[in-house]
């Protein structure tokens, strides 16, 4: 498993990034499925968050604080804040259009 | 600017690549990434959508003359952001450099989509470039400091030979050499 950008984080990266990859593998082929109606849809990502936040909630915390202090101390904070400013991008980018010609 | 672009599929489906794109490092054959975090994460409860912020951090020989010109360092910072939308199986990821960033910016964007039930369409472009508004008030900027350094080194030039001209001719008439 990958590294931390310091070493003192690694472990509850690790934490973090086992207990995400555990929850996404059981999230993501039933929410295809689950896409079938927008109610369906919700339903199953509103569980799914929920069990998200209950299983890795806490390890995600600690393991922010961890990061955001390591971020702080490279001086990566303000390299960061100016790469948000000039692209926030919180918006999904839309999927490229569907050619018809092509399979 | 200069644009980077490729396509090509993955031999899994959708869902397995997407899986497998949080596994992708460390990996023997990307020795340059050494470290990987995720700074921010969100799960949409009504989409599904999964945006995810993450800074990885990469090692990388730069040529040297890049290192002492623009006081670069061996690492190297990058702001990646993805978004797995499960409804319309489409994954994007967007990176950009932190370092070096205010000399020039390299945006990458990623996508993964099915090709078939056991394909998966890779498509990746960039664009490289280099912020000109900077370079021109830094190229500005290097040519006065070069165009001061010479006036001063010029009139010290001045300076020195004067001393040296009246050092040896008064010399030279306080004691004449002997014919």
């Amino acid at each position: 498993m990958s590294q931390s950008l310091s070493p003192e984080c690694t472990p509850l990266k690790q934490a973090y990034d086992s207990c995400f990859n555990s929850w996404f593998e059981g999230y993501l082929e039933p929410a295809i499925a689950a896409s079938t109606s927008a109610e369906t849809r919700a339903a199953y990502s509103k569980k799914k968050a929920d069990e998200f936040q209950a299983k890795c909630g806490k390890v995600w915390e600690e393991y922010k604080a961890c990061v955001q202090k390591a971020v702080k101390e490279k001086g990566l904070d303000k390299l960061l804040q100016q790469a948000r400013e000039e692209n926030p991008l919180v918006e999904p980018i839309p999927p490229l259009p569907v050619n018809p010609t092509k399979k | 600017m200069h644009f980077f672009s490729q396509t090509f599929n993955y031999d899994h489906p959708w869902a397995h690549v997407v899986i497998g794109m949080w596994h992708k490092y460390p990996n023997s054959k990307c020795t340059h990434v050494v470290s990987i975090d995720t700074i921010d994460r969100t799960v949409d409860p009504v989409t599904g959508i999964i945006r995810t912020e993450r800074v990885m951090g990469c090692k990388q020989k730069a040529p040297l003359w890049i290192v002492k010109l623009f006081g670069g360092s061996e690492d190297a910072f990058v702001r990646e952001i993805s978004f797995v939308d499960p409804a319309t199986q489409n994954v994007t990821i967007t990176s950009v450099n932190l370092s070096l960033s205010q000399f020039a910016t390299c945006n990458e964007l990623i996508r993964y989509s099915p090709a078939s039930p056991t394909h998966t369409l890779f498509s990746q472009t960039a664009e490289i470039q280099a912020r000109m508004a900077l370079w021109r008030s830094a190229a500005d900027g290097l040519e006065k400091w070069l165009v001061q350094r010479f006036e001063q080194n010029a009139h010290l030039g001045k300076l020195g030979f004067t001393d040296v001209l009246r050092n040896l001719w008064e010399e030279r008439h306080r004691a004449p050499s002997p014919s």
